[in-house]
C-alpha cells in the first residue's frame, strides 16, 4: 500500500481553514480533493477507476484508485468576462500522479442567455461526467465504473457555447462543443496518442422542478493508431498473398476512425430525495473497439447528516469477427498474428453488472466521508473495464472502498 | 418569545427546531417586483438569473453555515447547507457558472440591497423594513 500523497494531503487539510481565499484583484483560489482506499477482492484482474488507469486493486487495499487533488484559481475580470484554470493530481497514464491541466478557459456571458467558454474544458459526454472528479459533488465513491470508466477522456481545447431558454416553468439548455484531445491512455506496457483526435458534439436539457432530462451526443474522430504496430504492419506484408489480412489490417485501423457516444439521462432530486437513470450507446467504425450498451439506476435518501445509497450498473458489448484470411496450424508466425488480432478484438468486450451499497455522511462543513461495497458480476470474458486480468479471471469481484472528499 | 424556553425541550424531544421566517428581498424602489418559487430557485442555483421582465438580477448569498442560508435553502428546497455546497462545488469546479457573491452577514447585505437595485437576497422577515420590498414569501410550494 503506497500512501506517497497522504503527507501533501494532509498539509493541505491543515492549511485549509476557509472555504475560499481571495487576493486582491478578484483571484480566488480553491480547491477539492478524495482521499481514498479501495480494495478489490479478486487477484485475477486490477479494478480501476477508469480506463486511464494502468494499475489497481487485485485483492489489495489501492490508495491510488480513488485519490486525487485538484486547485483552481479564477478570476471574475467583470460581470460578464472570466477566466479559470484548474490543475489535478491524480492517479493516471505513466503509473505517477503528474499533475495534468484539467481546465484552462475565458469564460463570457453576454447575457443571462448565453455563456461562451475558449480554452481546455473538462468533456461533458454525459450528464455529470464533466464533474467525475469532483467526489464532494456527488453520492457514491466514484461514478459508475461500468457507465463512465469507459470514458477516460479527461479534457478538451476548444470552445463551448451554453445556451438557456426558460419555457414557462421550465428551463430548456442547450449545448455545443468542439475542439481536440490532448492526453494518453496507457494500453498494456504501452500508450494510446489521443492528441489531435477531434471531439464534436452537444447536449439539450430540460429542467422542471425536481425533474433534469438530457439528450448528450458526442462524435470523436481518432488521430492516432493503437500502439499495435507489429500486428498491423506484418498483417499488411502479407497482403499480397492473402487479401483478407490486408483488409483485416485497415479494419483495425483506429487513426482516422470515428466512434460516436449517444446518452440519456434523468435526475429527480427533491429534498432529502436523489434519483439517477442513464443509458448511453457507443457506436465506433473501427473493429478495433466493440461497441457498448451501459445503463445505471442510482437512489439516495437523505436523513440527517447521513445519505444511504443505492445503485444499479451494467455495460454489454457486442462482439466482432474479423477474418485474416491467414490459416492456423500452418506456420508459428500466422497463428501468432491470428492470435493477436483475436486479442485486440477481445480486449475490449464487457460484459457485467454492478450492485453498490454506501453512504454519504456529511461529517463536518466542506467534508464527506463515504464508505461503499460494490458487487461486480461479469462473464469471464468482460475485460475491458480491468487491467492485466489472468486466464483465471471469472468476471467476478467485490469493490469495497471508504473516501474523505473535501473542498476548499 | 415564550416559545422561546419551550426550545431546549424541543430539541431534546428531537423535534425539529421551528426555523426562521425567510423573505425574499429588493430594495423598495427596485423593478423587481413579485417572483415565483420557480424564479427564486433558478436565480440562486446559478441556472438563469433573467426574470420574466427582462431584469437580470443580482443574486446575493450568505455564508454557507450561517442560520439564515440554513433556514433559507431548507424551506424553499428542502436541502442541507452540506447539499448546497455540494451542488455548487459541482458548477465552481467544471466552470460552469460562478456562485452568487457571499455576504457574510444579513447587515452587510442589507448594504448591498440599498446600494444595488438589481440586487436580491434573502433575510429574517423580522429584519425586512421599509427600505425594502418582499418579492418572495419562502415557503416550500
Amino acid at each position: 500500500m503506497r500512501l506517497r500523497l497522504l503527507p501533501a494531503f494532509l498539509l493541505l487539510l491543515a492549511t485549509s481553514g476557509h472555504a475560499e481565499t481571495s487576493l486582491p484583484g478578484g483571484v480566488q483560489f480553491n480547491g477539492f480533493g478524495s482521499i481514498g482506499l479501495t480494495r478489490s477482492s479478486s487477484r485475477q484482474a486490477a479494478f480501476v477507476r477508469d480506463l486511464g488507469q494502468a494499475k489497481g486493486s487485485r485483492g489489495d487495499w489501492r490508495s491510488e484508485t480513488d485519490s486525487l487533488l485538484g486547485l483552481q484559481a479564477s478570476w471574475q475580470v467583470n460581470p460578464q468576462l472570466a477566466l479559470v484554470a484548474q490543475g489535478i493530481s491524480r492517479y493516471r497514464v505513466g503509473n505517477n500522479y503528474n499533475p495534468e491541466l484539467m481546465s484552462a478557459f475565458v469564460r463570457y456571458e453576454p447575457d443571462a442567455r448565453a455563456t461562451l467558454r475558449v480554452g481546455r474544458m473538462p468533456t461533458d459526454f454525459y450528464l455529470f461526467s464533466d464533474s467525475r472528479h469532483i467526489g464532494y459533488s456527488y453520492l457514491t465513491v466514484r461514478p459508475s465504473g461500468d457507465f463512465f470508466g469507459a470514458l477516460p477522456f479527461a479534457h478538451f481545447d476548444g470552445t463551448d457555447l451554453q445556451l438557456a431558454h426558460p419555457l414557462g416553468d421550465s428551463l430548456l439548455r442547450g449545448k455545443l462543443y468542439w475542439g481536440y484531445l490532448d492526453e494518453e491512455l496507457p494500453l498494456a506496457e504501452r500508450r494510446w496518442p489521443l492528441r489531435g483526435s477531434q471531439l464534436s458534439g452537444g447536449n439539450l436539457s430540460l429542467q422542471q422542478g425536481p425533474w433534469t432530462l438530457r439528450l448528450s451526443t458526442t462524435l470523436l474522430h481518432f488521430r492516432h493508431n493503437l500502439p499495435i504496430a507489429e500486428i498491423s504492419d506484418n498483417l499488411r506484408q502479407l497482403a499480397p498473398l492473402f487479401p483478407a489480412a490486408g483488409t483485416a489490417a485497415e479494419r483495425l485501423e483506429v487513426a482516422g476512425a470515428h466512434s460516436r457516444f449517444h446518452s440519456l439521462g434523468v435526475v429527480y432530486d427533491d429534498g432529502p430525495l436523489q434519483f439517477q437513470a442513464m443509458l448511453s450507446r457507443a457506436t465506433h467504425s473501427t473493429s478495433a473497439f466493440q461497441n457498448w450498451q451501459a445503463g445505471y439506476l442510482q437512489v439516495g435518501y437523505r436523513r440527517g447528516t447521513v445519505t444511504p445509497f443505492i445503485g444499479h450498473s451494467w455495460i454489454r458489448s457486442n462482439r466482432r469477427t474479423l477474418e485474416s484470411g491467414l490459416p492456423s496450424g500452418v506456420a508459428p508466425a500466422f497463428d501468432l498474428l491470428n492470435a493477436g488480432v483475436a486479442s485486440v478484438l477481445a480486449d475490449s468486450h464487457s460484459a457485467q453488472q454492478t450492485t453498490t451499497l454506501g453512504l454519504r455522511w456529511d461529517l463536518a462543513s466542506q467534508f464527506a466521508l463515504k464508505i461503499q461495497y460494490d458487487m461486480i458480476r461479469g462473464k469471464p470474458d468482460s475485460i475491458f473495464p480491468y487491467r492485466d486480468e489472468t486466464r483465471a479471471w471469472n468476471g467476478r469481484t467485490q469493490v469495497l472502498s471508504a473516501v474523505l472528499d473535501f473542498i476548499f | 418569545m415564550r416559545y422561546l424556553r419551550l426550545l431546549p425541550l424541543l430539541l431534546l424531544l428531537g423535534l425539529p427546531a421551528v426555523r426562521a421566517e425567510m423573505v425574499v428581498v429588493v430594495r423598495a424602489d427596485s423593478e423587481i417586483s413579485a417572483l415565483g418559487k420557480t424564479e427564486v430557485t433558478n436565480i440562486f442555483l446559478g441556472r438563469y438569473r433573467q426574470l420574466a421582465s427582462g431584469q437580470l438580477a443580482e443574486p446575493i448569498d450568505l455564508p454557507t453555515g450561517s442560520a439564515e442560508h440554513a433556514a433559507f435553502y431548507d424551506t424553499l428546497l428542502n436541502k442541507t447547507s452540506a447539499e448546497i455546497r455540494a451542488y455548487w462545488a459541482r458548477l465552481v469546479f467544471t466552470g460552469r457558472v460562478a456562485p452568487p457573491r457571499t455576504v457574510d452577514s444579513s447587515e452587510r447585505l442589507l448594504e448591498q440591497l440599498l446600494i444595488n437595485p438589481r440586487a436580491i437576497g434573502y433575510i429574517e422577515r423580522s429584519k425586512a423594513d421599509r427600505r425594502l420590498r418582499v418579492v418572495f414569501e419562502v415557503s416550500s410550494r
